[in-house]
């Protein structure tokens, strides 16, 4: 049986393309993507309605941060608010009318800053950046009039921030987003052409008319016929696992806390998941074209459901549920306890062992498929 | 003249019969009406209700307090006031924290040293708070980062005001000097701010590209697998007409995606309660160019695919990358050249944008032009290449068959004198 498969996988280029090809390509995108995997230089706007040597200065400050890039700026706000419209800029900085003067004469005038909520990370980079600006308009001024009252700077410094938060992101101190994206995307994507080729795989024996053969050569037993046809693609698939693994962990160094074997094997536990799921689904609809719609769906929805970019906890108890049906959120949560919290291996126990139980619904088809292969009774199309 | 109107009129309805054609195709292959109706039909609401509570709310935090002062409890008293996180556990060690977060009972510790009430009292002591941030999702820092920082910038100035007015500065001089500038910040858009009216249009205009997408190349595969040609006119043996087959097809999924568009992007964003400021006029018109663009990127794509199943097979992992390209989830800014480059013969990349900005932020047609006008390019751009690559193909496959005919008469002819001959003899 193994060798009949691979020589099935050797004939058909679709195989490899679509699993060796694809990897590639998809790791090579993402790896690529997002230069540095820090949002910098988003584009605002300063609406400037003061334009004195004090605006200017507060826009050639912000100019000079390394998160903001003053793009447009205009004494108009309908003209700031339309290039946000356009999404041009992710944020409008207002300086008000008279601010110079009224800075001087310590009237307090009032700056205002408006942020885009249509794009969250472009958005949200601005919204900080501009917080900060705001803040360094005061401490500056702060620092002018005490300077002039005579004190040292050393003492004004620490008078303009007695209080200090130092920020610590855990195993992925500079906030890099192709950490956080990659290590879940990537075992995804794997996962979902792990299930997509199992569905195909075996699909093409039924609308081939060619399962018996392959039932025979197995003995007409049909748990050796499973393993027999899995164990290849398993084997290209962890190899691929392996490969980006080294990629994202050796070459570009991303952290690991606990231990690379047993991310690995969660990894391994996480394809044989998604292959017994694509069992699962021909079983249910032994009609390759439908059951691969169907596969599709359901394994896009894992992307989403694991919860690595909108927390599961935020979501509807329900959802949450439905997310366990997910390989893809167990994979996530042995990634997070190994890779980012160097947790002991007793945490991820449990979704080790959930992956594994997802052999039960397996063998629950398993009399249908069976029946399937040998009387090949449904239809082609 | 009249003869003229007439041939094209009759070249017309042959347009209507593959058009025809094709509605009844899609509707008998239960795969395509999966992908075609049950997906974007079922796949909004999917979203809408994982993104039902928008906003991340009570995120745990462990709270290490070694100074165990009045100032630090006030510092947590104010800081548990914020929607984003609550102070669920308190430790009395580092270690216990740590362990709290590797078990995931918590995503945050908040750390006071044990000098930070007697720094705080120092007028000259700069006082330090040590903040730990789980970065499993992207979504806990920023909650816990952002909400941290607008407690401790309050206190901040307290603290200022309090050391200013011991040094004898009038509170009110005080307040001018801490906060020579006060600011208000607005976000636009979205009232909420939350995660789902941020991916939810986005994900509406992904279900419906990708959805159309698949299923014509699905349609497209049946075809070949079935040795029917595709750009042959349904019932001939010779001729072909690419301009003919290819307007009788898109029309046919014109008519179902147009419709399901202004469904999707017209009618969902109002039920579901997200930002919908655009006019809906100008969100039916940008359809248009979305759904054509998308119906001949498609047509020219299923040429290639040999096999229904394969085809799907291949394309599925390009959802993911559609969606990143298109500088939705990042930042177009910081994409590189390259990427930026290929993301524009992307429908997605012009239409999730131009979605974006007339549903959620309100520019009129004319303010996103630029996506508009680029989606018409693609239009025009994919249908003359699917038209030259079916006139090729349709070219090369009656060369192909003529010859073959030719050879098929003259083994008749050949036979046939042999009999003659036979016969003769």
């Amino acid at each position: 049986v193994l060798i009949r498969e691979v020589k099935i996988i050797l004939s058909r280029p679709l195989y490899l393309t679509s699993s060796v090809g694809a990897v590639m390509v998809s790791m090579f995108f993402f790896m690529t993507l997002m230069e540095g995997g820090v949002a910098e230089d988003m584009p605002v706007a300063v609406v400037d309605l003061d334009q004195t040597s004090i605006s200017r200065r507060l826009i050639h400050e912000m100019q000079a941060t390394p998160s903001v890039d003053v793009k447009i700026i205009t004494n108009s706000f309908p003209e700031a608010r339309e290039a946000m419209q356009q999404g041009k800029i992710y944020g409008i900085f207002i300086v008000p009318e008279g601010f110079y003067r009224d800075i001087a004469s310590f009237k307090r005038p009032r700056m205002d800053f408006y942020i885009t909520n249509a794009y969250t990370l472009g958005g949200n980079t601005a919204y900080k950046q501009m917080i900060t600006v705001a803040n360094l308009v005061s401490g500056a001024f702060q620092r002018e009039v005490l300077r002039k009252k005579g004190m040292p700077d050393d003492v004004i410094l620490k008078r303009i921030q007695p209080v200090k938060i130092e920020g610590h992101m855990l195993s992925n101190p500079w906030g890099n987003y192709t950490v956080y994206l990659v290590s879940t995307i990537m075992p995804g994507i794997i996962g979902l052409i792990a299930l997509m080729l199992t569905i195909y795989s075996i699909g093409s024996e039924l609308k081939n008319r060619t399962s018996r053969d392959w039932l025979k050569l197995a003995g007409e037993n049909y748990t050796v016929a499973m393993i027999g046809k899995l164990i290849p693609y398993t084997i290209i698939y962890q190899a691929l696992g392996i490969a980006c693994h080294i990629i994202l962990y050796n070459i570009a160094d991303f952290p690991v806390q606990g231990s690379h074997t047993r991310l690995l094997l969660g990894l391994l536990l996480f394809i044989m998941a998604m292959e017994i799921m694509g069992i699962v689904i021909i079983g249910c609809i032994p009609i390759l074209r439908d059951s691969l719609s169907v596969g599709a769906l359901y394994a896009m929805l894992g992307f989403s459901l694991s919860g690595f970019t909108y927390p599961n906890m935020a979501m509807l108890p329900f959802i949450r549920a439905l997310s366990y049906l997910e390989p893809l959120r167990h994979y996530y949560l042995i990634y997070v306890n190994d890779a980012l919290l160097g947790a002991p291996p007793i945490n991820s126990t449990p979704h080790a062992l959930a992956l594994a139980a997802f052999i039960i619904p397996a063998l629950a088809v398993a009399p249908r498929l069976h029946h399937a292969l040998i009387h090949q009774n449904y239809r082609l199309k | 003249m009249w003869r003229y109107l007439y041939l094209h009129w009759l070249r017309l309805k042959e347009s209507g019969s593959i058009f025809a054609n094709e509605l009844y195709r899609i509707f008998h292959d239960p795969g395509v009406i999966l992908i075609f109706f049950v997906a974007t039909l079922v796949y909004p609401f999917l979203y809408k209700a994982m993104y039902w509570n928008e906003q991340i709310t009570n995120i745990p935090v462990a709270v290490v307090d070694l100074s165990n002062s009045p100032e630090s409890r006030e510092f947590l008293h104010k800081w548990n006031a914020a929607p984003d996180i609550t102070l669920a556990y308190s430790c009395a060690s580092m270690e216990d924290a740590e362990e709290l977060l590797r078990d995931q009972k918590v995503h945050g510790i908040i750390y006071f040293p044990r000098d930070y009430a007697k720094q705080l009292a120092d007028p000259l002591g700069q006082a330090h708070i040590s903040l730990y941030c789980d970065m499993s999702s992207f979504l806990y820092m920023k909650g816990i980062y952002l909400s941290c920082n607008m407690v401790m910038l309050e206190s901040l100035r307290n603290i200022q005001i309090d050391r200013y007015q011991k040094i004898g500065y009038s509170e009110e001089f005080s307040w001018e000097l801490v906060q020579a500038s006060p600011y208000t910040e607005t976000t636009l858009f979205s009232p909420t701010g939350g995660y789902g009216s941020f991916l939810i249009p986005a994900v509406l205009v992904m279900v419906l590209h990708q959805t159309l997408f698949f299923g014509i190349c699905m349609l497209a595969g049946t075809v070949r697998e079935e040795r029917k040609e595709l750009y042959r006119l349904p019932g001939r043996k010779r001729g072909y007409s690419a301009f003919r087959t290819i307007f009788g097809r898109g029309a046919a999924y014109f008519l179902i995606y147009y419709a399901l568009a202004a469904i999707l992007l017209g009618f969902l964003p109002r039920l579901f309660d997200l930002p919908h400021v655009g006019s809906i006029i100008d969100i039916l018109s940008f359809n248009v160019p979305f759904i054509l663009s998308v119906i001949f990127m498609s047509i020219c794509v299923g040429f290639f695919i040999r096999n229904r199943e394969a085809g799907f097979v291949l394309l599925i992992s390009t959802s993911l990358v559609f969606l990143f390209i298109a500088g939705i989830s990042w930042p177009k800014e910081m994409i590189p050249v390259g990427w930026r480059v290929a993301s524009w013969f992307i429908p997605y990349t012009w239409a999730a944008n131009g979605f974006i900005h007339i549903n959620s932020m309100g520019a009129t047609l004319w303010q996103t032009r630029v996506d508009y006008i680029a989606l018409w390019v693609l239009t025009a751009g994919y249908f003359a290449l699917a038209i030259l690559m079916f006139l090729i193909a349709g070219y090369r496959q009656d060369r192909k068959e003529s010859r073959r005919d030719d050879v098929l008469k003259a083994d008749l002819l050949s036979e046939s004198f042999g009999t003659v001959y036979q016969t003769g003899g």
